[in-house]
């Protein structure tokens, strides 16, 4: 199922998420992050997708997936952080 | 001695090519063929360029566009939506191991500012930088700056707003909502200034140009000699404008 979300992050820039997800498992099948933030380097915004895709719809999994991510490869959020990032994933839940 | 640096005056161009070309001296900068550069220039016809995590359909009216002739392009560098109308535009190239240049992203976008703040000044406009990105004067917007770091080279764009018509930009910009369309014209209105607005006078763009030349010449110590485009820096302006900025595949990516 299909899903939006458009999150002010506390002190930051405004987020949207556009989902894609299994309603019967809450498993992510696609995630499309946008917004006016800034992400160093910016093609790293397309790795996290990819890492969020088949991650179940739960705070503590996005978080972590996310967090790894970020420290695997260096990323540097501005203006966005990664319990913002969750937050809005999850107000995409129906 | 003082250090040189190169100035561009590109004058206006269509939103691609002013595109490329900052991303063609980014290239010419990161293999050490051209000095630290410092662009100024505008947008013919007016434009609107998005945030590298923006997506097009969802911050820009196309229909709108189209029939006001306004043209559109997504950036490299992250942030918002801009409308530029009359403004000047600025860019600064230069290696990040510069010494002028803080390793730390909100602190080199503090330093890069104050080159703006001190070229504004010169105008008698009194303002601040605003983390992230924004510089203000009275507690409203006059600049908004984008950067991003590639190939170990820093390249920061941002505006300077000479004038602006908020009406105009929301008929271009689309709203989460149209039923609030009207409130947040007027949020904006609050939010965001010019140099005409400050000065109560119409400023022309070689004065803006020359007072933030001698900002950026202040701010960093530095002699700016004005140059041009290498060859190599026009043959890459014309792939980049072709093989990206120019094509619906970068520009409809997210």
């Amino acid at each position: 199922m299909n899903s939006k979300s458009i999150y002010k992050i506390p002190n930051g820039k405004l987020l949207k998420i556009s989902l894609d997800y299994n309603k019967n498992t809450n498993y992510i099948n696609n995630i499309r992050i946008t917004g006016d933030f800034f992400v160093h380097p910016e093609e790293a915004i397309e790795l996290i997708e990819e890492e969020l895709i088949n991650v179940k719809l739960d705070k503590i999994k996005l978080f972590e997936t996310i967090q790894s991510v970020i420290d695997e490869n260096n990323i540097e959020l501005i203006g966005l952080d990664v319990e913002g990032l969750t937050n809005g994933i999850l107000m995409c839940l129906k | 001695m003082t250090e040189e640096w190169r100035l561009l005056l590109t004058g206006a161009n269509t939103a691609a090519k002013n595109m490329a070309i900052d991303r063609a001296v980014l290239t010419t900068n990161s293999q050490g063929k051209v000095l630290p550069t410092v662009r100024f220039y505008e947008w013919a016809p007016s434009a609107i360029s998005i945030g590298y995590f923006q997506s097009l359909s969802d911050e820009v009216d196309l229909k709108m566009c189209k029939k006001f002739g306004v043209d559109y392009v997504r950036r490299i560098t992250g942030g918002g939506a801009v409308f530029h109308d009359d403004e000047l535009t600025y860019s600064i190239v230069i290696p990040e191991d510069h010494n002028e240049i803080p390793k730390n992203i909100i602190d080199s976008y503090r330093r890069i500012c104050g080159a703006i703040i001190k070229g504004l000044k010169n105008l008698k406009i009194g303002c601040e930088y605003k983390p992230i990105n924004d510089i203000i004067t009275n507690g409203k917007k006059i600049s908004g700056n984008a950067q991003t770091r590639k190939q170990k080279t820093v390249l920061q764009h941002g505006t300077i707003i000479m004038d602006v018509d908020v009406e105009k930009m929301f008929s271009l910009l689309k709203v989460p909502n149209e039923k609030i369309r009207d409130k947040m014209i007027s949020d904006v209105k609050q939010r965001v200034t010019s140099v005409k607005n400050c000065l109560g006078k119409n400023v022309s763009f070689n004065k803006v140009a020359d007072a933030m030349k001698n900002g950026f010449e202040e701010e960093f110590n530095i002699k700016l000699l004005t140059g041009t485009l290498t060859e190599e820096e026009i043959k890459l302006t014309e792939k980049f404008e072709k093989e990206c900025f120019g094509s619906k595949e970068w520009n409809y990516k997210r």
